[in-house]
């Protein structure tokens, strides 16, 4: 059997800007000049309407979980070591719903609309993943 | 759309081996099930002139996969292309070859699909999108997870329910020697079994399978020479969309499919009530509760009780998978409930035989919910006998 390691982020042109901001501890995503809609996942045109206009713009962190699953048995063996583990989709206040793992709560405690804040987990010296954590009180 | 509806039909139909069968290739099982097809329906294979294969997908990138179908089958065809609609191609696969006969481009279409689901002993779902795989969050099983939590947390939906639908599709196995997943389920037993990605347990979950599957498609006019009865494509629809991550940010609605069943009974002129059985696409259970309310057969409310009164195998409402479905029978990305359904009208299905069976939906679902956005395709058939 092969050792597989755990798959970190390569940015391409569209989704490098995400990355080298949550290496800054920072959360943002494309907005288009246009209508104003988050892009997620980031791309060349608005999904919308079209427009290949946009901003690297900051957002709250904030957001609510949507779904999540514990997964038990990972496809991926890279994985396998830390199961039972969490991964989860949450939706932010600005609209965009990201794929993301919920940290600092325990697995029983998860909830669909739980309120979640970004926090950024340094994985290597040059990569951070935002993930969320429960929101102990209202912001 | 539809213009074609009513002119074409399913000839004849084929499986290769199935299950877990190493050492075989993804060509291999697609040239198997062709060869079984073209048979089934009567023909010889050099009468077919028009050839729509479907990319396995763990071969990953590589160009021009149905042109060396036809080479392996010694076809000239006249109109030869892959497709790739993941668990969606066996019935969209059908969309096609009907657009290609109905264009002129050809006349008997032969849609044809093989998969080595573990050719080197590791799984080949590697690929994911960079949003998604490092957080560990690997392939279908995940994705569908999300979207049972959904349903649940939207309808009150009970544990009990997702354990019908797998003990359903178990009990219609019985009656079905190829099946895989024989072994007589209860409610008890699926809540025994482990979980793969919570709320999933494996008896949410098809086995994964290697194997292929084949459809030939022809006109009515020319089926009715040939071997079998004519089973007719009276009905087709299609839907494509980002699931649960929305790029457009609209789309809110929970139950995927509402546009392919608006399209598919359209086109057919029939409603969900008139239909006499259903091959509904159930890689996991969730699926089928999906399918179960967007084709507009049960109210999300109503499923549990409807499993459980019975209403979904023989001798109910509307008997559904009754060849086990993915879930017992393998997952031959929908070219299996093609097949069954198509047996179904024949009337050849002996111990499961659906009583005076004359219209069948097939649903086919499938794309790249792993991938950044999630995107799934979705696709139906309604088959009527003739
Ligand atoms: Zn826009």
């Amino acid at each position: 059997m092969f050792t597989l390691e755990k798959p970190l982020p390569r940015g391409t042109e569209d989704t490098a800007p995400f990355w080298e901001a949550a290496l800054r501890g920072e959360l943002r995503l494309q907005r288009c000049r246009a209508c104003g809609h988050y892009r997620f996942p980031p791309a060349v045109l608005c999904p919308r309407c079209s427009s290949e206009g946009y901003e690297w713009a900051s957002l709250s962190g904030k957001g609510r979980v949507f779904s999540w699953v514990v997964v038990h048995q990972s496809q991926y063996p890279a994985f396998n070591e830390d199961a039972p583990y969490n991964v989860a989709i949450v939706e932010l206040d600005e609209g965009p719903r990201l794929h993301t793992q919920i940290v600092d709560c325990p697995l029983e405690e998860l909830t669909i609309g739980m309120p979640v804040e970004v926090v950024f987990e340094k994985v290597r010296e040059d990569v951070v993943l935002p993930k969320f954590r429960p929101r102990r009180r209202s912001a | 759309m539809g213009t074609a509806c009513g002119k074409y039909a399913i000839a004849g139909v084929g499986v290769s081996r199935f299950g877990k069968v190493p050492g075989v290739s993804a060509m291999g099982f697609t040239l198997e099930a062709s060869k079984r097809a073209v048979e089934d329906a009567g023909l010889e294979m050099r009468a077919v002139d028009g050839l729509l294969a479907v990319m396995p997908a763990a071969i990953g990138e590589q160009h021009g996969w149905a042109a060396r179908v036809a080479a392996y089958l010694g076809l000239d065809p006249s109109f030869c292309t892959t497709l790739d609609m993941g668990g969606a191609t066996a019935c969209g696969a059908v969309h096609v070859a009907m657009a290609a006969i109905e264009a002129g481009y050809c006349s008997v279409v032969l849609c044809a699909f093989g998969t080595q689901t573990w050719p080197q002993g590791v799984p080949l779902q590697l690929f994911g999108s960079e949003f998604h795989l490092v957080y560990g969050d690997v392939g279908a099983i995940c994705f569908t997870g999300f979207i049972r939590r959904r349903q649940q947390f939207e309808y009150n939906l009970p544990d009990e329910l997702y354990g019908r639908v797998a003990v359903t599709c178990r009990a219609h196995a019985q009656r079905n020697p190829e099946a895989q997943m024989r072994k007589p389920m209860t409610l008890d037993d699926y809540f025994h079994s482990r979980w793969v990605a919570e709320p999933l347990r494996l008896f949410d979950c098809c086995p994964n399978t290697d194997g292929g599957g084949a459809i030939v498609v022809t006109s009515v006019e020319r089926a009715r020479d040939l071997r079998q009865p004519v089973v007719r494509i009276i009905g087709v629809g299609q839907e494509h969309r980002a699931e649960v991550i929305v790029p457009t940010g609209d789309y809110q609605e929970l139950w995927g499919g509402t546009g392919a069943a608006r399209r598919a009974y359209a086109s057919a002129g029939i409603v969900a009530a008139d239909l006499d059985c259903a091959q509904l696409y159930d890689a996991f259970t969730p699926r089928v509760v999906n399918d179960l309310v967007a084709y507009g057969i049960a109210a999300p409310e109503e499923l549990d009780r409807a499993f459980a009164r019975g209403e979904f195998t023989f001798g109910g409402r509307l008997p559904v998978n009754t060849a086990g479905g993915l879930l017992s029978e393998g997952h031959l990305w929908g070219f299996g409930h093609v097949r069954e359904g198509v047996r179904q009208l024949r009337g050849e299905c002996s111990d499961r035989q659906v009583a005076d069976a004359k219209l069948c939906l097939v649903t086919g679902y499938g794309g790249a919910p792993h991938e950044s956005p999630p995107t799934v395709s979705y696709s139906a058939l309604v088959l009527g006998r003739d």
